[in-house]
Protein backbone atom coordinates (compact mmCIF):
# COMPACT_ATOMS: atom_id res chain seq x y z
CA UNK A 1 0.00 0.00 0.00
CA UNK A 2 1.26 3.29 -0.96
CA UNK A 3 2.12 5.39 1.95
CA UNK A 4 -0.30 9.03 2.36
CA UNK A 5 0.80 11.71 0.17
CA UNK A 6 1.13 14.18 3.27
CA UNK A 7 3.23 11.14 4.69
CA UNK A 8 5.65 11.78 1.47
CA UNK A 9 5.38 15.81 1.78
CA UNK A 10 6.36 15.39 5.52
CA UNK A 11 9.47 12.82 5.00
CA UNK A 12 10.69 15.02 2.30
CA UNK A 13 10.73 18.11 4.58
CA UNK A 14 12.44 15.98 7.39
CA UNK A 15 15.57 14.88 5.47
CA UNK A 16 16.16 18.58 3.67
CA UNK A 17 15.77 19.74 7.14
CA UNK A 18 17.87 16.85 8.50
CA UNK A 19 20.78 18.16 5.62
CA UNK A 20 20.64 21.59 6.73
CA UNK A 21 21.33 20.72 10.05
CA UNK A 22 24.38 18.46 9.05
CA UNK A 23 25.56 21.26 6.99
CA UNK A 24 25.92 23.97 9.89
CA UNK A 25 27.35 21.33 12.58
CA UNK A 26 30.16 20.68 10.06
CA UNK A 27 30.19 24.53 8.56
CA UNK A 28 30.67 25.33 12.67
CA UNK A 29 33.43 22.49 12.96
CA UNK A 30 35.34 23.02 10.07
CA UNK A 31 35.10 27.25 9.84
CA UNK A 32 38.34 29.14 9.89
CA UNK A 33 38.99 32.62 10.29
CA UNK A 34 38.93 34.32 6.97
CA UNK A 35 39.05 37.63 5.22
CA UNK A 36 37.06 37.92 2.06
CA UNK A 37 37.13 40.81 0.07
CA UNK A 38 34.26 41.18 -3.06
CA UNK A 39 35.00 43.50 -6.15
CA UNK A 40 32.72 44.82 -9.11
CA UNK A 41 31.08 41.84 -10.82
CA UNK A 42 31.20 39.80 -8.29
CA UNK A 43 34.56 38.58 -8.00
CA UNK A 44 36.11 37.52 -4.29
CA UNK A 45 39.40 37.25 -3.46
CA UNK A 46 40.36 35.62 -0.19
CA UNK A 47 43.39 36.58 1.82
CA UNK A 48 45.32 34.51 4.38
CA UNK A 49 46.27 35.39 7.78
CA UNK A 50 49.48 35.18 7.56
CA UNK A 51 49.51 37.65 4.37
CA UNK A 52 50.27 41.37 4.71
CA UNK A 53 46.64 42.54 3.90
CA UNK A 54 44.94 39.62 5.12
CA UNK A 55 46.53 40.13 9.04
CA UNK A 56 45.89 44.00 8.52
CA UNK A 57 42.35 43.15 7.72
CA UNK A 58 41.91 40.73 10.83
CA UNK A 59 43.64 43.38 13.02
CA UNK A 60 40.88 45.90 11.51
CA UNK A 61 38.48 43.58 11.96
CA UNK A 62 39.01 42.73 15.48
CA UNK A 63 39.05 46.36 16.29
CA UNK A 64 35.25 46.68 15.20
CA UNK A 65 34.35 43.44 16.67
CA UNK A 66 35.81 45.03 20.01
CA UNK A 67 34.02 47.86 19.61
CA UNK A 68 30.93 46.46 19.24
CA UNK A 69 31.03 44.40 21.73
CA UNK A 70 29.09 41.30 22.88
CA UNK A 71 25.43 41.48 22.23
CA UNK A 72 23.46 41.61 25.12
CA UNK A 73 21.56 38.48 26.10
CA UNK A 74 17.44 38.81 25.87
CA UNK B 1 46.80 51.48 11.45
CA UNK B 2 44.04 54.53 12.19
CA UNK B 3 46.72 56.81 12.24
CA UNK B 4 47.82 55.82 8.13
CA UNK B 5 44.15 55.61 7.50
CA UNK B 6 43.88 59.38 8.47
CA UNK B 7 46.91 59.92 6.70
CA UNK B 8 46.61 58.29 3.76
CA UNK B 9 43.50 60.29 2.90
CA UNK B 10 40.26 58.80 4.64
CA UNK B 11 37.91 60.83 2.55
CA UNK B 12 39.41 59.06 -0.79
CA UNK B 13 38.20 55.95 0.45
CA UNK B 14 35.05 56.39 0.77
CA UNK B 15 34.97 58.81 -2.57
CA UNK B 16 35.34 55.67 -5.05
CA UNK B 17 31.33 55.11 -4.77
CA UNK B 18 31.06 58.59 -7.00
CA UNK B 19 27.72 59.58 -5.94
CA UNK B 20 28.01 62.78 -3.35
CA UNK B 21 24.41 63.35 -3.86
CA UNK B 22 22.86 60.51 -2.53
CA UNK B 23 25.26 61.29 0.10
CA UNK B 24 24.36 64.43 0.94
CA UNK B 25 20.39 63.29 0.89
CA UNK B 26 21.51 60.97 3.39
CA UNK B 27 20.67 63.00 6.68
CA UNK B 28 21.48 61.97 10.61
CA UNK B 29 18.09 61.20 11.22
CA UNK B 30 17.54 58.69 8.54
CA UNK B 31 20.27 56.62 9.56
CA UNK B 32 19.53 56.42 12.65
CA UNK B 33 16.26 55.03 11.59
CA UNK B 34 18.12 52.98 9.66
CA UNK B 35 20.47 51.54 11.56
CA UNK B 36 17.47 50.56 14.41
CA UNK B 37 15.58 48.89 11.16
CA UNK B 38 18.93 46.71 10.50
CA UNK B 39 19.58 45.82 13.99
CA UNK B 40 15.31 44.61 14.37
CA UNK B 41 15.99 42.63 11.05
CA UNK B 42 19.24 41.02 11.98
CA UNK B 43 19.07 39.54 15.32
CA UNK B 44 23.18 38.13 14.98
CA UNK B 45 24.10 42.34 14.39
CA UNK B 46 26.10 43.42 17.55
CA UNK B 47 26.88 46.79 16.03
CA UNK B 48 26.84 48.98 13.00
CA UNK B 49 27.24 52.01 11.36
CA UNK B 50 26.12 53.89 8.41
CA UNK B 51 29.02 56.44 7.41
CA UNK B 52 28.82 58.90 3.99
CA UNK B 53 31.04 59.52 1.08
CA UNK B 54 33.14 61.23 3.13
CA UNK B 55 33.62 59.21 5.64
CA UNK B 56 31.84 60.78 8.49
CA UNK B 57 29.62 58.85 10.86
CA UNK B 58 25.97 59.23 10.43
CA UNK B 59 24.68 56.86 12.41
CA UNK B 60 26.78 54.18 14.63
CA UNK B 61 25.20 52.09 17.56
CA UNK B 62 28.59 53.19 20.02
CA UNK B 63 31.18 55.71 19.87
CA UNK B 64 30.77 57.17 16.45
CA UNK B 65 34.01 58.43 16.16
CA UNK B 66 35.71 55.56 16.63
CA UNK B 67 33.55 53.69 14.47
CA UNK B 68 34.74 55.74 11.79
CA UNK B 69 38.21 55.59 12.39
CA UNK B 70 38.41 51.73 12.57
CA UNK B 71 35.91 51.62 9.30
CA UNK B 72 38.42 53.60 7.66
CA UNK B 73 40.99 51.63 8.95
CA UNK B 74 38.91 48.68 7.26
CA UNK B 75 38.54 50.28 3.80
CA UNK B 76 42.20 51.22 3.58
CA UNK B 77 43.55 47.91 4.52
CA UNK B 78 41.34 46.16 1.79
CA UNK B 79 41.66 48.79 -0.85
CA UNK B 80 45.80 48.49 -0.35
CA UNK B 81 44.75 44.64 -1.90
CA UNK B 82 44.22 45.67 -5.33
CA UNK B 83 44.25 48.75 -7.55
CA UNK B 84 40.27 48.28 -7.64
CA UNK B 85 38.15 49.85 -5.07
CA UNK B 86 36.35 46.80 -2.87
CA UNK B 87 32.76 47.10 -2.60
CA UNK B 88 32.25 44.40 0.22
CA UNK B 89 34.34 43.02 2.90
CA UNK B 90 33.62 39.88 4.96
CA UNK B 91 36.12 38.83 7.92
CA UNK B 92 34.94 35.87 9.88
CA UNK B 93 37.19 35.11 13.51
CA UNK B 94 36.51 33.41 16.13
CA UNK B 95 35.21 36.30 17.94
CA UNK B 96 32.85 37.23 15.47
CA UNK B 97 32.26 38.60 11.80
CA UNK B 98 32.24 41.38 10.57
CA UNK B 99 30.99 42.94 7.29
CA UNK B 100 31.55 46.02 4.93
CA UNK B 101 29.71 47.51 2.06
CA UNK B 102 29.70 50.61 -0.19
CA UNK B 103 26.76 51.46 -1.91
CA UNK B 104 25.22 54.11 -3.64
CA UNK B 105 28.07 56.65 -1.89
CA UNK B 106 27.22 55.53 1.41
CA UNK B 107 29.20 52.60 3.73
CA UNK B 108 27.97 50.48 6.34
CA UNK B 109 29.89 48.38 8.58
CA UNK B 110 28.11 45.30 10.49
CA UNK B 111 29.92 43.56 13.34
CA UNK B 112 27.73 39.87 13.88
CA UNK B 113 27.80 36.59 15.69
CA UNK B 114 29.74 33.87 13.95
CA UNK B 115 27.85 32.30 11.42
CA UNK B 116 26.16 34.66 10.76
CA UNK B 117 24.47 34.37 6.90
CA UNK B 118 26.74 36.38 4.70
CA UNK B 119 24.34 36.53 1.92
CA UNK B 120 21.43 38.03 4.40
CA UNK B 121 23.60 40.38 5.92
CA UNK B 122 24.68 41.59 3.09
CA UNK B 123 21.34 42.00 1.18
CA UNK B 124 19.72 44.27 4.00
CA UNK B 125 23.01 46.45 4.35
CA UNK B 126 22.77 47.08 1.01
CA UNK B 127 18.68 47.50 1.20
CA UNK B 128 19.47 49.74 3.99
CA UNK B 129 21.87 51.85 2.08
CA UNK B 130 19.85 51.95 -1.27
CA UNK B 131 16.64 53.58 0.90
CA UNK B 132 18.85 55.33 2.63
CA UNK B 133 20.79 57.14 -0.73
CA UNK B 134 16.89 57.66 -2.25
CA UNK B 135 16.21 60.50 -0.07
CA UNK B 136 14.90 61.39 4.02
CA UNK B 137 11.99 59.38 3.04
CA UNK B 138 13.54 56.36 3.82
CA UNK B 139 13.15 54.30 7.16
Amino acid sequence: MPPKPHRVLLDRVSGYADEAAAYMRRRRAFRRPFARLYYGGGRGEDHAADAEVGGELFVAAGRLIELAGQKPKS
Amino acid sequence: MIQEARASGTSAIFTHVPDDETSARASGDSAESALAFLAEMSPDLRGAAILDGDGAVLAASGEPERWGDDAAALFAAADRAEAEPVEQIHVGTEQGEVFALRHAGLAAVAVTERFALASLTFFDMRMLLRDLAGGPSAP
